[in-house]
This record gives C-alpha cells, sequence and structure tokens, in this order.
C-alpha cells in the first residue's frame, strides 16, 4: 500500500474536547473531541442526523453544549455570547437579508463593527471583488442566481476576517455543475486566504474535493477523523467504508497473522493481505475485507492474471459515463467492480474473472 | 434562559412585557373576577341569571347556524367558482367588517321599525320588531360576514393540487368537496363556527338596541350597572359570559392551535382550483347577490338616513346632520374616535411586535404562559374587559389620569392578539438562520431585532395597525363603562343617539365612523400594493 500524503500537524487552531450537547433524552451531540489545525480546510461529514450541523452551530455559539470545552485560539469561548465570537457563518440557504442590497448585506458586519465608511467602502469593494462579484453590489438578493447569491454570503463572512468561516452545506442549494465549479472556488479561496474553515456537508465527493482534514460523525460520534485519504483507503468501521464511496466489503476469517501480513478466507477462498497500521489482529478473528470497485480489475475467462482471481458472473452493469459499473456475481455474493475508460473494450458480459491485488485490500478489524 | 442572562437588554424587554400584560391584561380581569366576592352565593341563588344565559345561549345557536350557513355559501362561490362579479362581492363582504355590527340594528329599525320605510312606507304596518327574531335577523347580517372571511380563509388554505389529484383519479366535483376538501378543512371550519359564536355569544350592542324585554348576558351586565348601579352583579353576570365564552374559546384553539384570526390575507392560491358545474356556479352568484342586496340596502339605508332630514318620512336632503356632528362635543367625539385609535393601533402593534418576538423567537420558560395571555383577550368579552378597567382603575389615586388615556390602553390591549398573531405567522415565515446570519456578524439579538426582523415585518406591523384601528373605532362595549362626556367617541354617541331615536344624526356618525375605517383600509391596501385587508370588528 502507498503511503497517505503526510498530514502534518499544525498549531491547534479549534479545539473540542469531550463536547455534549442534548435534545431531551437524545444526545445529539456524544463527547465529541477533535482538534482542528490553524489554516487548514476542515470538514464535518456524515448522514443526516449524525450530529455535524449541530456541531457547528455549538462553535459558532447558537448552541450551548451541556457538557465539554470549545476552544478558539486557545481561549476557551463556551461562555462567548455568539454575536462576539468572530466565528461568521455562510448558511445552508444564505440567509442573505432580502431588504438590503448586495452591499448592504456585504457591509452589515463592518457597520456593527463601527468600522468608518472610508475603510468600510474600500473593503466591500476589495471583497466584491475577490469574489468576482465587483459589479453587482446595487442589486438586490432576488435579482441574483444562486451561485451569485452563494458568492454574496460567502463575501459577507469574509470581509470581516474571521477566526474562522464556518459553512453549513453552503452547496447543497446549487445545480451538480456549478456545485463542482464553486467547490473549487471555495477551496482556492480558503487556500489563498490561509484561513481556517470548517465545512459541514452530507455529500462525501464534496468532502473528499475540498477537506485537508475530514471528521466522519455518526450517531453524535466521530467516527474517525484525519485526511480525506486516510477515510477513504484506511475507513475504521465498516459504517465508514461504506458512507464514504462505493466499497465492496466481505466477511472474512483470520486464518494466520505473520510479517504484517494476515491470511483471511472467505467462502472458500483465502488471500494474503497486509495489516493495517495500527490495528491488531489475531487468528480466528471475524473481519471484514474492505476493497474500493476502481481497485479491482476485469478480465474475460481464461485470461492469465497476477494476483488473485475471482470467477464470476456478470449480474447487472450500468454505464457512468468515466466509467462502467458491474454488478459480478462470486459465489452467491455481488461485488462491485469499476472499470474505467468504458469506451476502450467491448463492455464484459456473462462469465468474468476479478482481478484482486492484495495490497489494496483494507481489513476492517472492528 | 443563560442567552437571557448574556443580554441584558432582551430580559430588560421581556420583563417590561410582562409588567404590561400583567397590569392591563391579567389584573382587570382578575378585579372583575373577584368584585362579587360573597355576592356570587346571591347571584346564583337569586337565579336572575338562568333566564339570560338560556336566551343567550339560544340566540346564539339560531345567529351562528344562519350566519355560517350564508358565511359558507359566499365563501363557496368566492373559493371555488369562477362566477363573476367577484371584486365587487369581496367588497360587499369587508364594508361589514369595517363598521360597528350595532349598526345593523339602527338599519332594521329604520327599515322595519313602527315607521320603517318598508313595514310602515311598503306595507303600512307597525310591527313589534323587538325580541329574539329581530335579534336573530340583524345577529344574521352583521355576523355573517365574519364567517364568511373566515371560512374563506380556512377553504383558500386548502390545497388545490390535492383537489386536482382527486379529479385526477376520477371523482366528481361533489365527491371532492365531500371527501377531500372537507375531511381536510374540518377543524379550521368547526373553529370558525365557534369563532361566529363568540362574535354573537359577545354581541352587546345588538342585543342592546332591539332586544326589548328579550335579555342577553351583555345587555343584562350593562342594565344592572346602568339602571341599578350593580356592581357586583354586573360583574357575576359578565364572568359568566367570560366563561362561556372561553369554553368556546378553549374548543376553537384545539381545533385551530389558536392561530387564526380574522385579519388580513393577501393569499393567492397558485394552482388552478378544479370547475365546479356551472348550475352550482350559478346558484351561488343568485345567493351573493342576493346577501349583497341585503348588505347594500342596509348601509344604503344608513346613508340615505344620514343625508336627509327625517329618513324615510321626510326626504329632504340635508347636511344638517353632518354639521351636527362636527361641532361642538359631537366635533371632539369624532377627534377623539381618530386619536384614540390611530394611538391605540401604533402602540398595539408595536408592543405586538417587540412581544410576537420575544415569545416566538426566545427560549425562556413560561413563554407559553405569556402567549396565552397575549392570545387571551381575543376571547374576552368587550363588555367584560370595559368592566375590567372600569373596575381596576376607578380608583382615587388614579384620579389623575385622563379617562382618553384609559380608553386608548384598553384598546391596545383588548387588541394584542391581532397584532401578536401577525407578528408571530410574520416571525415564523422568516427562517431563523436570518437571526443567526446577524448574530454571526455581530449583531447582538436586540439590534438582529432591529436591523433584519423588524424591516422584514412590515406586513405584520401593517396589519396589527389597521386591524386594531378599525376594532378601535367600531367597538362600542369596551368603551361604554370607560367613557366621560370629554372622552367620548363616535360608537358612544351612534348608540345614545339610536337610544333617542334620532336617527339622523346617528346615521351621520355612522358613516364618519365608517369612513374612517375605509380610510385606514384605503392607505393600508396603497401601503401594501393593492392586497386586500379584512378586519374584525366587534361591538
Amino acid at each position: 500500500m502507498r503511503d497517505a500524503p503526510s498530514t502534518a500537524t499544525a498549531a491547534v487552531h479549534l479545539r473540542l474536547d469531550h463536547v455534549t450537547k442534548k435534545f431531551g433524552d437524545t444526545a445529539a451531540v456524544d463527547d465529541v473531541s477533535f482538534d482542528v489545525p490553524r489554516g487548514s480546510f476542515a470538514t464535518l461529514l456524515g448522514p443526516s442526523g449524525c450530529g455535524k450541523t449541530t456541531t457547528l452551530r455549538m462553535i459558532a455559539g447558537f448552541y450551548d453544549p451541556d457538557a465539554g470545552d470549545i476552544v478558539l485560539g486557545g481561549r476557551r469561548i463556551n461562555e462567548l455570547p455568539a454575536h462576539r465570537r468572530g466565528t461568521a457563518m455562510v448558511f445552508q440557504d444564505y440567509a442573505l437579508f432580502p431588504h438590503m442590497t448586495v452591499r448592504g448585506n456585504v457591509s452589515y458586519g463592518l457597520r456593527l463593527a463601527k468600522v468608518p465608511a472610508a475603510e468600510r467602502d474600500r473593503r466591500v469593494n476589495e471583497t466584491l471583488d475577490f469574489v468576482g462579484l465587483g459589479k453587482l453590489g446595487d442589486r438586490w438578493p432576488n435579482q441574483l442566481s444562486g451561485g451569485q447569491q452563494q458568492r454574496v454570503a460567502v463575501a459577507r463572512a469574509l470581509i470581516l476576517r474571521p477566526e474562522v468561516l464556518l459553512l453549513d452545506e453552503p452547496l447543497s442549494n446549487l445545480d451538480a455543475k456549478l456545485r463542482v465549479q464553486l467547490r473549487y472556488e471555495l477551496r482556492a479561496l480558503q487556500q489563498q486566504l490561509k484561513m481556517t474553515f470548517v465545512y459541514v456537508t452530507h455529500d462525501q465527493d464534496e468532502a473528499l474535493s475540498l477537506s485537508d482534514w475530514i471528521a466522519v460523525m455518526n450517531q453524535g460520534k466521530v467516527e474517525q477523523h484525519g485526511a480525506p485519504w486516510e477515510i477513504y483507503y484506511r475507513p475504521r468501521t465498516a459504517f465508514l467504508a461504506d458512507f464514504v464511496g462505493a466499497v465492496n466489503l466481505v466477511p472474512a476469517t483470520v486464518r494466520d497473522v505473520r510479517d504484517g501480513n494476515a491470511v483471511v478466507s472467505f467462502g472458500a477462498r483465502t488471500l494474503t493481505v497486509p495489516v493495517p497500521p495500527g490495528a491488531s489482529m489475531r487468528t480466528g478473528d471475524e473481519v471484514n475485507l474492505c476493497v474500493r470497485p476502481e481497485a479491482l480489475g476485469l478480465a474475460a475467462r481464461g485470461a492469465s492474471t497476477d494476483g488473485a482471481a475471482l470467477p464470476g458472473k456478470v449480474a447487472r452493469k450500468a454505464f457512468l459515463g468515466d466509467l462502467m459499473r458491474y454488478w459480478i456475481t462470486v459465489d452467491g455474493r455481488e461485488w462491485l467492480v469499476d472499470q474505467p475508460d468504458p469506451g476502450a473494450t467491448m463492455p464484459y458480459e456473462d462469465e468474468v474473472l476479478i482481478h484482486v491485488r492484495p495490497e489494496r485490500v483494507h481489513v476492517i478489524t472492528s | 434562559m443563560r442567552s437571557l442572562q448574556r443580554e441584558p437588554g432582551v430580559l430588560l424587554a421581556l420583563l417590561a412585557v410582562i409588567a404590561l400584560v400583567g397590569a392591563f391584561i391579567v389584573y382587570p380581569q382578575l378585579r372583575v373576577i373577584a368584585t362579587p366576592g360573597t355576592g356570587y352565593v346571591d347571584f346564583i341563588t337569586g337565579g336572575t341569571w338562568i333566564r339570560s344565559t338560556s336566551q343567550s345561549i339560544q340566540v346564539m345557536l339560531l345567529s351562528t347556524t344562519s350566519a355560517v350557513l350564508l358565511g359558507f355559501v359566499f365563501a363557496y362561490g368566492m373559493v371555488y367558482t369562477n362566477m363573476p362579479w367577484k371584486r365587487f362581492f369581496r367588497v360587499i363582504g369587508i364594508l361589514p367588517l369595517l363598521s360597528p355590527p350595532f349598526v345593523v340594528a339602527a338599519a332594521y329599525v329604520i327599515l322595519f321599525g313602527p315607521r320603517g320605510l318598508i313595514s310602515y312606507n311598503v306595507f303600512g304596518q307597525s310591527p313589534n320588531i323587538f325580541g329574539l327574531g329581530g335579534i336573530w335577523g340583524v345577529q344574521t347580517i352583521a355576523f355573517f360576514p365574519f364567517a364568511y372571511q373566515l371560512i374563506a380563509d380556512v377553504l383558500s388554505r386548502s390545497d388545490a393540487r390535492l383537489e386536482q389529484a382527486a379529479r385526477n383519479l376520477g371523482a366528481g366535483p361533489w365527491q371532492v368537496f365531500r371527501t377531500v376538501t372537507l375531511p381536510l378543512s374540518r377543524p379550521g371550519l368547526g373553529a370558525a363556527i365557534l369563532t361566529t359564536a363568540i362574535y354573537v355569544l359577545e354581541d352587546f350592542g345588538n342585543p342592546a338596541l332591539i332586544g326589548g324585554t328579550f335579555t342577553v348576558l351583555p345587555t343584562q351586565a350593562y342594565g344592572l350597572i346602568s339602571g341599578f348601579g350593580d356592581l357586583p352583579g354586573a360583574t357575576a353576570v359578565s364572568t359568566l359570559l367570560l366563561a362561556l365564552a372561553l369554553i368556546l374559546y378553549v374548543a376553537k384553539i384545539r381545533l385551530d392551535g389558536g392561530r387564526s384570526f380574522v385579519t388580513v390575507s393577501g393569499r393567492a392560491s397558485s394552482m388552478p382550483r378544479p370547475p365546479v358545474p356551472v348550475a352550482l356556479t350559478w346558484t351561488c352568484f343568485a345567493a351573493c347577490l342576493a346577501l349583497s342586496i341585503v348588505i347594500l340596502t342596509v348601509y344604503g339605508s344608513l346613508l340615505v338616513s344620514a343625508l336627509t332630514l327625517n329618513f324615510p318620512t321626510i326626504l329632504t336632503p340635508t347636511l344638517q346632520h353632518f354639521q351636527y356632528i362636527t361641532t361642538g362635543t359631537n366635533g371632539t367625539a369624532l377627534q377623539n374616535t381618530l386619536v384614540f385609535g390611530l394611538v391605540a393601533a401604533a402602540f398595539s402593534a408595536v408592543f405586538a411586535l417587540v412581544a410576537g418576538w420575544l415569545v416566538e423567537r426566545g427560549s425562556w420558560r413560561g413563554r407559553r404562559a405569556l402567549d396565552f395571555l397575549l392570545i387571551m383577550p381575543a376571547a374576552i368579552p368587550g363588555l367584560f374587559f370595559g368592566i375590567g378597567y372600569a373596575t381596576a382603575f376607578n380608583e382615587p389615586w388614579l384620579d389623575w389620569l385622563d379617562r382618553g388615556v384609559l380608553i386608548i390602553i384598553s384598546m391596545i390591549f383588548w387588541n394584542i392578539p391581532v397584532g401578536y398573531q401577525a407578528a408571530v405567522a410574520g416571525l415564523r415565515q422568516i427562517d431563523r438562520t436570518m437571526d443567526e446570519a446577524a448574530t454571526s456578524l455581530g449583531a447582538s439579538s436586540l439590534r438582529g431585532f432591529r436591523d433584519i426582523l423588524v424591516p422584514m415585518l412590515g406586513g405584520s406591523l401593517r396589519v396589527g395597525f389597521v386591524t386594531t384601528f378599525v376594532r378601535a373605532v367600531t367597538t362600542l362595549s369596551v368603551v361604554i363603562f370607560l367613557f366621560t362626556p370629554s372622552s367620548t367617541v363616535a360608537t358612544i354617541r351612534i348608540f345614545q343617539l339610536v337610544n333617542d331615536l334620532n336617527f339622523g344624526r346617528a346615521t351621520a356618525f355612522t358613516v364618519a365612523d365608517i369612513g374612517m375605517a375605509m380610510a385606514a383600509l384605503g392607505v393600508f391596501a396603497i401601503l401594501a400594493r393593492g392586497r386586500v385587508a379584512l378586519g374584525a370588528a366587534r361591538a
């Protein structure tokens, strides 16, 4: 297995320390702790109801945590009123003030901070230019497209030079193409400003492509946090593997462990795979093998392959443009296999071989 | 709670609201309820309440049934058919809401009284019109427009998409109404019926003018004070009236959550409703036309009476009635009506907005109790409210307080539910992320309220202001125990003049009073860019 890009431990900017938030009897956020390095693009990822937005709103000060500390720039901010935290936020529906022009919206925070008019104007112009809205200052929010509104929302928050910028699913109301485009704009913006962003989304593509650091949440807890690479290729739980991307999860039994490798068996087949760093495995353990569909290869029956080959039968296939996704039955179990550049060959039919490279198999022990 | 401690400004505003609600809504009521004391025993054993209570309930059942039936036909025609003249009918439906309901009784006397235009001039009869029949007929005409507005509001809220879907699945127009519209709007219709019943139950002016010996609870309470100076008896009767009104009101809240009130609706259905049969359309048209003719006859006779020497006997045109009402103490009465109404409407709308914000956006304990107290005046009969103020604030240490001020305060708080519910409804349409956006940019919650919410709540403010103004200038029962010669208002003068059988002058006052309400509505319509306002007034 190749090494993940290094995640250098920069200075901690935002720290959540055993934070819990209950609504009634249910813990929306349950004993969550993590550190966000200064200047990083940090993402809270999870299905709806996992507690990611609640976590963000506690950082913003809209909810008080029931337990635990929130520390921003070395200072505990639990008791600090929301409007004094310097945590400007970009909302899912933008929350632009409909009775103010673009300029009015963007300058609102500066007016509250009593910034002199001349400097205010200068900064508004600068910020509007920065997000590419230089000419739209006198428009009203309802005269803007969704993408423009989104930029106004970002500009309105950025202009305050906040300690951290909080973003609550800011792209989810946009159509697919624009969403992808603005994704890269946001990332570029963040890298240019070197500002700490805390970003909430349920869209794993978005999280993977934007972030320096991802925390995946489920049922109020952080299941795993780390670099996107780690989250994707070394998920610690079956939930994570399944939530982030498409995956084959195959229950297997450990037969032997030796020299950093484990011999595992599933059905009648045996495979020797690497033991993930930090994981402990013993003979007889029940584990899950996690293989991404794009890490598997396909070949016609009879072709020679290196590594392990599983004979199977094509059950279904779907043409997705950039790849062809196959559902292939092996020993009564369906495997997902993605074939890149489907235009290069004829689609496979019927009997095929799935080619498994053992170093691309990740073992989930829990 | 913690957020309140962090923002002392909000805490102060909340304490001020609680103090004002306590002083001007809770305290006067408790004083009325407590006044009879041991007198309750005499009152109950005395038994005079049995007759008036049973008559109140009797007339309530009769008038509510007929008003609701007429109102339903009107509403169905307006919402479901594409009959012609809808704009005309809409105006006709609003007109009665802009007038004191008891002027219908005056018109009734003019038209059907011993020397009435129709009874005497046309048929040569001098019937005895006083009693149950007269009240029933007058209340039906006076309150069916209220029932119409309430029912039309409910019907127009029923989802046209569901009705289209039912038609698409093969249901006929009648089946759609019976199996989709009616079941879905049943709670709303029930609430509309109960609200109409409360209006009828609390009606003081109509029974007072044409009830004769047929006494209902509001007229009994009034008679006990004005005739016998019997405050304990009157307060006991009022308490009984309040109890009945509260029973209806609690039932209504259980049906619709207490969230409807005849105010303003500029609602336009985006999807057309499925067509109804032509025969039904024309039946509704005929019924609406007939009702419109009745309404026009009522208000037309008031107008003609105001402009003639002694209608219907002497038909010489004259402006002398208008001269009369604009000079001397009568001029003061008109001026008071306008000033009291404007001041009360402004304070009521602003206070209601702040209170609505504190309740709707707050997270402190006791919010629901304050919410209940702010809606409660909607269930309090005007007469009870007036007696409450007369009882609670008729104290020597308050002698310095001008009676006009007291009347204004009573109008502010009696009408609080209108502005309050408009504010809450408006706030519910503004997503909380608006407040949070302001907060995250550095605004305290009071600052966010001022900068962001208030400008967006212009519609709610206007509704609160106009509806309160209309109700203030058309109420009789609230002020009848509070006025003094220098602080009298138009409705009081109308009531006195009708009692003196001075119809020319009474109707001139009426025309002036309705004119003020219409002017207010006109200004509103301009501000709201032509959308229609419906004010709910009660006697």
